[in-house]
C-alpha cells in the first residue's frame, strides 16, 4: 500500500556496523493507524530497524520516510515515540519529574499538565512523586510508555514490551496498544509472542538475517502461517 | 534554549538528591592536595609563593576529570543517553546544559578545595578572593567544555576511565597555563594579570563553540 | 569494483610522489652536505635540516586528519574516514621524528636533552593528541562509531593546537628555539637545504599517505568479505 495511506515507507534499508550487515535491504510499508508486528529470531535486525526508525542511527543505504515528517532528521524524531528494552528513565527523579523532563526535551507546552495527564492515563497517579529508581518492572514499563507518548507522536515503536510483565501488566499494555491504534496512531510492535501478534496486529513481517522473509496482511495474518515462517527463519538462521 | 534549562535542572537536581559526585570529587581533590603537601618540603607554601598555584590546579583538573566521568556514567543507566538522542532538540543545547552543570559542580569543589589548600600550604587566598573566583570560574568553564564533549565520547569506549584524561589533558594546556599564571600572579603580588585572563577567555570561547557544534555528532549510535 | 575518488587519486599519486620525494631527497642530501657549518653550533646544526621539514609534515598530517574527519561527519562517506586514519598514522610517524631529532640537536648544542621551548613542547602535545586520536579509534566498539568519535576528536584537537602554541609561547619558559623562520637569521647557503627538505618531506608525506590509504581500503574490503557480506564498494555512501 503506497501513497498517503502509508505512514512509514522504507526502501532498500541497509544498516552496516563495520563489516557486519544488520539490515540487508528492507522494504516496508506501514499504513497509518495500523499495527505492524515485527517478528524474527534474535539477531534478525528487529531492534536495529526500530532504532533506525526512531532516528537514533542513520541508514547506511536506502530511504526511510515517515509520512508528513520533515526531511530534517532532527524534526522527524519529534514524530516518533520509542519504547525500548531500556527505559530511558532517571532513577533519581520521580515519575512526574521524568515526564516533565521528557516533555521539555520535546518542547511540549505546559509540561506539568501533560505529565499529570499521562500519569493518570497509565495509572501511575499513586507513584507520581516516587523516585523512578524504585519502580517494579511493570511500573517502569508504564512510565517508559508514558515517556514515549509525552509529545503525542504519530508513530509509536515498541521493542518487545511484554518482556518481564505479569499477566495483569500485559493486559494493561495490550489495552493501551489498542487505544493508541484507535486514536489513529501507527504502531510497530516487535515481539516474540506470535499469538499476541495475531491478536493485536493488522499486518506482520518476519525478519531473518536483516531481510524480510515473510509478510502477511489482514486475512493472510494467521497464526499457523506465522508459526511456520518463524520456525523456518529460526532454522535458517541457525 | 528550553532544553538547556531542562538539562541543567535535571543534572543539578539529580546531583543534589544523591550528592555522590560532589562528595567524591571533594574527597579526591582534598586527598590530592594532601599528597602534594607530603611530596613537597614543609615550607613550600612560603617559599614558592605563587609557585604553588600549579599544585592547586592539578587538584582541580583531577577532580574535574573524575566528575566528568561520573556525569556520563549517570546517563548510561537505563540508556538515558539514548533517551536524549531521541529528542528533536538541538543537541548543542543539551551539551551546554550538561557542561554548565559540570562547571557549577566543579566550582563548588574548587571553593572547598581552595580552603583546604590555603590551610595546608599556608597561603592566604582571602585578600584575592574575587579575582581568584573569576580565574577559577573561567578555568572550570574551560575544563567542562571540552571535558563534557570528550566525556560523552569516552563513556562509550572500552577503558573509559583512562580514555577521558588521555583525550582531555593535551587539550587543557591553554586553560591550565592561563589559570596557573593568573593564580600565581594573584598569590605572589595580588595582581590580576590581563594576559592569562585573555588566554583563558579566548580558549573558553573557542572550546565552548567547538564543543557545541561537535556534540551533534556524538549522540548517534 | 568501483573505487572511491580518493582511492583512485591515491593510486595515481603513488608513483609521482615517490619519484618526487626521492629526487628531492637526493638534492636535499647534496645541499645539506655542501651547506656551510653553522658558525656557532657546528655540524650538529645540520640535524635541523631533518627536524624542521618533518615538523612541517607532522602538522600537515594533523590538518589532513582533521579535514578528513570534518568531511566524514559532513558526508558520511567512508573514504574520508580512511583519509583521517591514514593521515594520522603517517603524521604520528613524522611527529615522532620531530620529537626524536629535537633533543638530539638540543643535546648537541645546549647540552641538555630537553628544553621547554614553545615549538618542541607544542609538538609534544600534538604527539599526545595524535596518540589519543589513534586510541579512541581502537577503543570504541563498532567501526562506524569509532570513525565518528575520532573525527570529532580530530576537529577538537585541531582547534586546540594554535591555542596550545599561544599558551606556551606566552607563558612557557625561556624560548631557546632558533628563530629560523626569519630570513635574516639564516646563514648563507642554508636556505636551500631547508626549502628542499620541506618539499621533500611533504612529498614523502603524501606518498606514504597514498600507500596507507590503499592499505586501508584493502583492509576494509577484506574485513567486509570475511564477515560474509557482499563485496561492498570502497567508499559506499549513504
Amino acid at each position: 500500500m503506497n501513497g498517503p495511506a502509508a505512514a512509514i515507507a522504507a526502501r532498500g534499508l541497509v544498516k552496516r556496523f563495520g563489516p557486519v550487515t544488520a539490515l540487508d535491504g528492507i522494504d516496508l510499508d506501514v499504513s497509518r493507524g495500523s499495527v505492524l508486528a515485527v517478528l524474527g529470531p534474535n539477531g534478525a535486525g528487529k531492534s536495529t530497524l526500530l532504532r533506525l526508525l526512531a532516528g537514533l542511527a542513520r541508514p547506511s543505504a536506502g530511504s526511510l520516510e515517515l509520512a508528513g515528517a520533515p526531511r530534517d532528521r532532527r524534526r522527524a524524531r519529534g514524530r516518533v515515540g520509542y519504547v525500548a528494552h531500556a527505559t530511558f528513565l532517571y532513577p533519581a527523579l520521580t515519575a512526574r519529574e521524568n515526564l516533565v523532563f521528557a516533555a521539555r526535551l520535546y518542547g511540549v507546552g505546559d509540561p506539568g499538565r501533560r505529565a499529570d495527564a499521562l500519569l493518570t492515563q497509565l495509572g501511575l497517579d499513586g507513584v507520581a512523586h516516587r523516585p523512578a529508581g524504585g519502580f517494579s518492572r511493570g511500573m517502569a514499563q508504564r512510565l517508559a510508555i508514558a515517556r514515549a507518548l509525552v509529545h503525542a507522536p504519530d508513530v509509536v515503536l515498541l521493542d518487545e514490551p511484554y518482556t518481564g510483565l505479569d499477566r495483569a501488566a500485559a493486559e494493561t499494555l495490550s489495552a493501551e496498544i489498542r487505544r493508541l491504534r484507535e486514536g489513529g496512531r501507527t504502531l510497530l510492535l516487535v515481539t516474540h509472542e506470535l499469538s499476541r501478534a495475531c491478536e493485536l496486529a493488522d499486518a506482520a513481517v518476519v525478519l531473518s538475517r536483516g531481510r524480510v522473509v515473510h509478510e502477511a496482511h489482514g486475512d493472510g495474518l494467521r497464526l499457523e502461517r506465522l508459526e511456520r515462517a518463524y520456525l523456518e527463519s529460526v532454522e535458517s538462521a541457525a | 534554549m528550553n532544553v538547556f534549562w531542562a538539562v541543567l535542572w535535571k543534572d543539578l537536581v539529580s546531583e543534589w538528591r544523591s550528592r555522590d559526585r560532589v562528595v567524591s570529587m571533594l574527597v579526591f581533590s582534598a586527598l590530592v592536595v594532601l599528597v602534594l603537601q607530603f611530596a613537597l618540603p614543609a615550607d613550600a607554601g612560603r617559599r614558592l609563593q605563587g609557585g604553588v598555584a600549579g599544585l592547586l590546579w592539578v587538584a582541580y583538573v583531577f577532580a574535574g576529570v573524575l566528575g566528568l566521568n561520573r556525569a556520563f556514567a549517570l546517563e548510561l543507566e537505563n540508556e538515558a543517553l539514548s533517551g536524549l538522542a531521541l529528542a528533536p532538540a538541538d543537541r548543542g543545547f543539551l551539551f551546554l546544559g550538561k557542561a554548565i552543570a559540570n562547571a557549577l559542580l566543579l566550582g563548588v569543589v574548587q571553593a572547598a578545595t581552595a580552603l583546604v589548600f590555603a590551610l595546608f600550604f599556608d597561603v592566604s587566598l582571602a585578600p584575592v578572593a574575587p579575582g581568584f573566583a573569576l580565574v577559577a570560574a573561567l578555568g572550570a568553564l574551560g575544563i567542562s567544555s571540552m571535558g563534557t564533549l570528550f566525556a560523552a565520547l569516552a563513556v562509550r569506549t572500552r577503558q573509559r576511565e583512562v580514555m577521558l584524561p588521555l583525550l582531555l589533558l593535551p587539550v587543557l594546556v591553554p586553560v591550565l597555563f592561563g589559570a596557573v599564571r593568573a593564580t600565581s600572579g594573584l598569590l605572589s603580588d595580588g595582581t590580576l594579570q590581563a594576559a592569562p585572563l585573555q588566554l583563558l577567555a579566548v580558549t573558553d570561547a573557542v572550546y565552548l563553540i567547538v564543543s557545541f557544534v561537535l556534540f551533534e555528532f556524538v549522540l548517534d549510535e | 569494483m568501483p573505487r572511491a575518488a580518493l582511492d583512485r587519486l591515491a593510486a595515481r599519486l603513488r608513483t609521482p610522489t615517490l619519484a618526487l620525494a626521492l629526487a628531492l631527497a637526493a638534492a636535499w642530501l647534496y645541499a645539506v652536505a655542501s651547506a656551510p657549518n653553522d658558525a656557532v653550533q657546528g655540524p650538529i646544526q645540520k640535524i635541523l635540516y631533518v627536524h624542521v621539514p618533518v615538523a612541517f609534515a607532522a602538522y600537515l598530517g594533523f590538518l589532513v586528519t582533521a579535514i578528513g574527519g570534518a568531511l566524514y561527519l559532513w558526508r558520511g562517506d567512508e573514504q574520508y574516514d580512511r583519509l583521517g586514519i591514514s593521515a594520522a598514522e603517517v603524521g604520528v610517524l613524522f611527529c615522532t621524528l620531530v620529537i626524536v631529532t629535537g633533543p638530539i640537536w638540543a643535546r648537541g648544542t645546549w647540552g641538555k636533552w630537553w628544553s621547554w621551548d614553545p615549538r618542541l613542547t607544542v609538538t609534544l602535545l600534538l604527539w599526545f593528541i595524535y596518540l589519543a586520536y589513534l586510541l579512541i579509534r581502537s577503543f570504541t566498539e563498532g567501526s562506524e562509531r569509532g570513525a565518528r568519535f575520532a573525527a570529532v576528536y580530530g576537529i577538537a584537537g585541531l582547534a586546540a593546537i594554535p591555542l596550545n602554541y599561544f599558551a606556551i609561547d606566552l607563558f612557557g619558559s625561556r624560548a631557546i628555539h632558533p628563530e629560523n623562520l626569519q630570513r635574516g637569521s639564516l646563514g648563507e647557503g642554508m636556505g636551500l637545504p631547508f626549502g628542499l627538505g620541506v618539499i621533500a618531506a611533504i612529498a614523502a608525506f603524501f606518498h606514504l599517505l597514498a600507500r596507507r590509504l590503499e592499505v586501508e581500503a584493502l583492509r576494509q574490503a577484506d574485513a567486509a568479505f570475511a564477515a560474509g557480506a557482499a563485496p561492498i564498494r570502497a567508499g559506499s555512501a549513504r
